[in-house]
């Protein structure tokens, strides 16, 4: 086994370190997610980042990137325990509840962009449109009295099919050509959605929640005695779907076909010469990052039991990319790390109310401003390292 | 005919102020191979800067006269906007100007975010729309069902000025040619001698101020502006800089033609609801991008390996 | 510097933390929050914030009086009105015990995707703004109320009150949110019942500038009025570009352009004439209607009540009656809100149906009259002393 490591870094013996982190991530997000006041929540900003800015400075960011490389599957597990932990905990608490089922679909979605901007650089500014596309063929799906699973996995189907409308212009074009052609599908399907009379037009239409094997997901249950929300069963398929994609997004990339995404964005001409076939290379990476799009809005419109045309707008897919950009391009542990903070954040400073959209944008400006990488960038390939 | 000719006309001053805004996106792109996606958002700067003046000239100088008023509106519009646009250029735009393309454009959204939202907080009552004053003789030419105004030709024959004025500006001046090095070659340019940021600031200057002009046009035309008029404004201008082919003046004037004319034709002959014409018009620029991916009149499209 | 150390400030920091939080305020009253939900941000965010100060006015002017069993905390939160931000502040609100009740939505589609939230979590709500019929009519729910009319009584009234003017054919322009869809759908329905006659309906988006291609294809068609769907903003636009084509037809618009702005934004000159149709009894003509907007006026608010503030206020005002009556309890208070029955207001007489529809008895109509909006019965176009355009009388 080897890898770059200069030897002056702390790794704390394996899965322990691992452990350790995930509780301490653990304990601040209780303690951030359950403050109400705003000096509370303050404080606890204030400490997060300045903990983060120490690890940033001093070497601390090192040790803890080369224990969790070490240590990948053992941190893979803490993450996923953190999560069921957060889930257990806030039990009864739905709109804490809602959120993170929130953070969970966004990130989906986004690991789907990020398939396709991040890996394969297949500009896409129609994110939610496709996102929209899985929400809108569950809602029509269930009410035409289809099983909800089947539903779910055919607004995905259905997403990535959409997707091929646009495949031609995609293909052909490139830099902001292609930026224009997502954008202008972007702007129109809204507008689509609100002129048809068959997709409920402009006031939305309901979602039947999702039934599993007899399970009813819109409905309270107990859990141990104690009355638990129905949001929990929502997150824990959020929870499932999540992993899955990670998991799958993840092998993409270490295995060939990332490698081959890869050298697609970094030099067309290049990969082109050695053989690499462009065009299904990117029609890959756009079909599969719809895919993910697609599934994670029909679990979010389930879960939200309502769509409307104004949830898919082209602020929309732009707060998917700002997302995407914020966590680091092509770094999936970033776009997680990334929705958490674009999602909780403005729900935390209600308080400034109509200036919240004005801080968050420019939030945004000096993110890329100073921070161009955003805030995990994705390392380069090494080898060898893996176990 | 009559009806067909009135179409033709409305047709004309929504593409001229397409075009106008259209050719400050090619105008950035072409120095700096960036879009600057707030520009939508500087037109609207640009007529809410005119409003103000016509407010402060009617506290201070009541009674001035229509002409004068104007051209102060002009003027106060083109400075403030200048001003925004070179600084923007030199703290915001040269910054990521090594960064990917991607980051330009998500940034230079934010801060049309951060105008329009800063217009509709902090302007008085900026929320609502505001009446912009009519300031131009309503002299009308009417025959029928066809209505021909004076101030309708007035704007649009001071627009294609601005146009041609810009055009010569880049092809015939010594600035201009400066502005075509940088964008041919930026590092050849330097080697020759040209000052890199002060071009680069200089036609971020010029855009601002056709910026500026198409804001108070826009207000002299519908007499009323709003903060978020800039958005469709800023989508539709790219659209038309990139139907047309980008860092191509003519392209920005047929590309903002060409939008105008799907836009007419969607209102009007659509057999269906006319609420289509937007998907109409969109539509139609996807499959134009199908057919000629880099526009219409396409930049030499020839790739240094 | 390792882990021990990360986990040494964590813990300093953290407890640092603890400490401010159980610092609260201690009051002599109980305090109850109560709560507002609109659109704050965004293109309508004028009417939300208009719709958010009128509550928080009805607050503020509770907790200075004395005589009140309880200290209220007004607790406001944005929809953007968009359905999934919507239910996100609902279940926000809901899910939060100590708010007992709250005002809630501006957008119907918000509205219509908030419904079984509120009902979930047995909190009472009262709709101050949106008119999407079934947001009452399509549930059972008695926790939600609403006390501005729904657009079908406003629409049939406009729809008679045009017809009984003379005026035959017109012509349609509305936004495709879903209040210009919907109005244009009951006013389509009440007009044709009447024996008036459409003559093209044209859509538009919300953002849209350039309205001369409809306009133009209008103009031809001829007809005496163009009634437009939709807010504001877009009326504004629409009503000035009508007269640059030189279109002489009666502007008729719905309630949500009986707003100050649109006089502001589009002059005198060109806003006379034009015609509004509101639910309730106009505000200035009870007693409570000119308090009312003096109040809101030394509160120095950025924003003005625009045309469904009162409502905003009223619907607060019933709720912190109904907490002073009953106690801060959401059952109790949503059994009081649903018994409201002619209860006097600042929006006319309230009475909720079974459905916690208000059965608004009276649509006030309203005309331009040099600059401001007249009631229509009281304005010269009534007396005869000015003309509509195109008018047969």
């Amino acid at each position: 086994m080897y890898y770059h490591q200069p030897s002056r870094d702390l790794v704390i013996p394996g899965p322990a370190g691992c452990a350790l982190m995930a509780l301490a991530l653990l304990a601040w997000c209780i303690l951030f997610l359950k403050a109400e006041d705003q000096t509370s929540i303050l404080v606890y900003m204030t400490s997060g980042s300045l903990l983060i800015l120490i690890a940033a400075l001093s070497d601390l960011h090192k040790s803890i990137s080369s224990t969790i490389i070490a240590n990948e599957k053992a941190w893979d597990y803490c993450m996923v325990l953190t999560m069921l932990f957060l889930i257990l905990i806030f039990n009864d608490d739905h709109y804490t509840l809602f959120l993170l089922g929130t953070i969970m679909v966004y990130a989906t979605a986004v690991l789907g962009l990020n398939v396709q901007l991040g890996y394969t650089g297949v500009i896409n500014f129609s994110a939610a449109s496709f996102f929209g596309i899985g929400s809108y063929a569950a809602a029509m799906l269930t009410s035409a009295g289809l099983p909800s699973l089947l539903a779910l996995l055919l607004g995905g189907v259905f997403a990535a099919l959409s997707g091929c409308l646009l495949l031609l212009p995609v293909l052909r074009t490139s830099g902001h050509y292609a930026a224009l052609v997502t954008m202008a599908f972007a702007l129109l399907f809204k507008v689509f959605l609100e002129v048809s009379e068959w997709f409920g037009g402009p006031q939305g239409i309901p979602v039947a929640p999702l039934t599993l094997f007899g399970l009813d997901f819109g409905a309270d249950f107990t859990l141990g005695g104690m009355e638990a929300s129905f949001y929990v069963k929502y997150d824990l398929a959020c929870l499932a779907l999540l992993c899955l994609s990670f998991a799958f997004v993840r092998r993409l990339e270490r295995s060939w076909f990332g490698l081959s995404m890869d050298a697609v964005r970094c030099d067309e001409t290049a990969s082109a010469c050695f053989g690499i076939d462009i065009a299904r290379w990117k029609i890959a990476a756009f079909t599969i990052g719809n895919l993910l799009s697609g599934l994670a809005g029909a679990l979010y419109a389930m879960m939200l039991s309502y769509i409307s045309p104004a949830n898919f707008a082209f602020a929309d897919s732009l707060l998917f990319l700002s997302i995407l950009l914020l966590g680091g391009m092509g770094n999936i542990w970033g776009v997680i790390l990334a929705t958490g903070f674009v999602v909780v954040i403005p729900e935390k400073f209600q308080v400034i109310q109509e200036y919240r959209y004005l801080i968050y944008a420019a939030l945004v400006l000096f993110m890329i401003l100073y921070r161009p990488m955003g805030l995990l960038p994705r390392k380069t390939r090494s080898y060898g390292g893996l176990p | 005919m009559e009806l067909f000719l009135q179409f033709c006309i409305n047709g004309l001053m929504l593409g001229m102020m397409y075009a106008l805004v259209a050719v400050g996106f090619t105008l950035f792109f072409g120095v700096l191979d960036v879009i600057v996606f707030s520009h939508g958002d500087t037109v609207m700067v640009g007529s809410f800067a005119g409003l103000s003046m016509y407010w402060w000239l009617n506290a201070v100088y009541p009674g001035l006269s229509p002409e004068w008023t104007v051209l102060w509106i002009f003027f106060a519009a083109v400075a403030a906007v200048v001003a925004m646009g070179t600084l923007a250029a030199r703290f915001m735009i040269m910054p990521l100007r090594k960064a990917p393309p991607l980051n330009t454009l998500l940034a230079t959204m934010m801060l049309g975010t951060v105008l329009r939202e800063a217009i509709r907080l902090f302007f008085p009552d900026g929320s609502n729309p505001k009446p912009f004053p009519r300031l131009l003789p309503d002299w009308a030419w009417q025959n029928g069902n066809l209505i021909l105004r004076f101030d309708n030709i007035l704007l649009f024959s001071m627009g294609a000025l601005v146009i041609i004025l810009v055009y010569l500006l880049i092809a015939r001046t010594r600035l201009g040619m400066a502005i075509r090095a940088v964008a041919q070659d930026e590092e050849a340019a330097r080697l020759m001698g040209v000052n890199f940021t002060l071009i680069v600031m200089t036609t971020f200057a010029v855009g601002s101020a056709v910026a500026a002009f198409a804001g108070v046009m826009n207000g002299l035309y519908y007499n009323e502006i709003n903060f978020s008029l800039g958005l469709l404004l800023g989508a539709i201008g790219f659209s038309a800089a990139v139907i047309g082919g980008l860092g191509n003046i003519y392209g920005a004037i047929l590309g903002g033609f060409i939008f105008a004319f799907l836009q007419t034709l969607g209102a009007v002959v659509l057999p269906f609801a006319s609420a289509y014409k937007d998907v109409f018009a969109f539509g139609s620029v996807i499959t134009l991008m199908a057919i000629r991916p880099t526009g219409l009149i396409a930049e030499p499209s020839s790739q240094r390996v | 510097m390792g882990i021990a150390t990360l986990f040494r400030v964590l813990i300093f920091c953290l407890s640092l933390a603890g400490l401010s939080v159980d610092s609260g305020i201690a009051a002599a009253k109980t305090t109850v929050k109560v709560g507002f939900i609109g659109p704050l941000t965004g293109g309508v965010s004028s009417n939300g914030l208009g719709g958010r100060n009128s509550a928080e006015l009805a607050v503020m002017e509770r907790n200075e009086d004395p005589s009140s069993r309880y200290a209220y905390e007004f607790v406001a939160l944005d929809d953007e009105c968009k359905s999934n931000i919507g239910v996100q502040a609902a279940t926000k609100m809901a899910a939060d015990r100590k708010v007992i009740a709250a005002v809630t939505h501006y957008c119907s589609a918000v509205a219509l995707s908030t419904v079984d939230i509120y009902h979930r979590f047995g909190l009472p709500v009262v709709v101050w703004g949106a008119v999407q019929p079934d947001i009452t009519y399509g549930n059972d729910y008695p926790e939600i109320m609403r006390i501005c009319g729904t657009m079908i009584n406003q629409n049939e009234e406009a729809a008679k009150f045009m017809r009984s003017l003379g005026y035959k054919k017109f012509a349609i322009i509305h936004d495709t949110t879903d209040y210009g869809k919907s109005h244009k759908d009951y006013f389509t329905k009440y007009l044709v019942e009447n024996g008036g006659e459409i003559l093209d309906v044209f859509g538009v988006t919300s953002d849209q500038q350039d309205f001369t291609a409809e306009l133009t294809k209008i103009k031809s068609l001829n007809p005496e009025v163009i009634y437009f769907g939709g807010l504001t903003p877009l009326g504004v636009r629409v009503r000035s570009q009508m007269e640059k084509l030189g279109i002489r037809a009666q502007f008729e618009g719905v309630s949500g352009i009986k707003s100050d702005a649109f006089i502001e934004g589009l002059g005198k000159e060109l806003a006379e004439g034009c015609l509004s149709f509101i639910e309730g009894t106009p505000t200035e003509k009870l007693p409570g209607g000119r308090k009312f907007l003096k109040a809101y006026q030394s509160r120095n608010f950025a924003q003005g009540p625009e045309a469904y503030g009162p409502f905003a206020y009223t619907a607060m005002v019933q709720i912190l009656d109904a907490i002073e009556k009953v106690g801060p309890d959401r059952k109790k208070v949503t059994a009081t809100l649903n018994a409201t029955k002619d209860a006097p207001t600042l929006v006319g007489d309230v009475t909720y149906d079974s459905h916690g529809q208000n059965i608004v008895p009276v649509i006030s109509k309203y005309v331009v009259q040099d600059g401001v909006w007249a009631l229509w019965e009281d304005s010269e176009y009534a007396s005869g002393k000015r003309k509509l355009v195109n008018s047969k009388q």
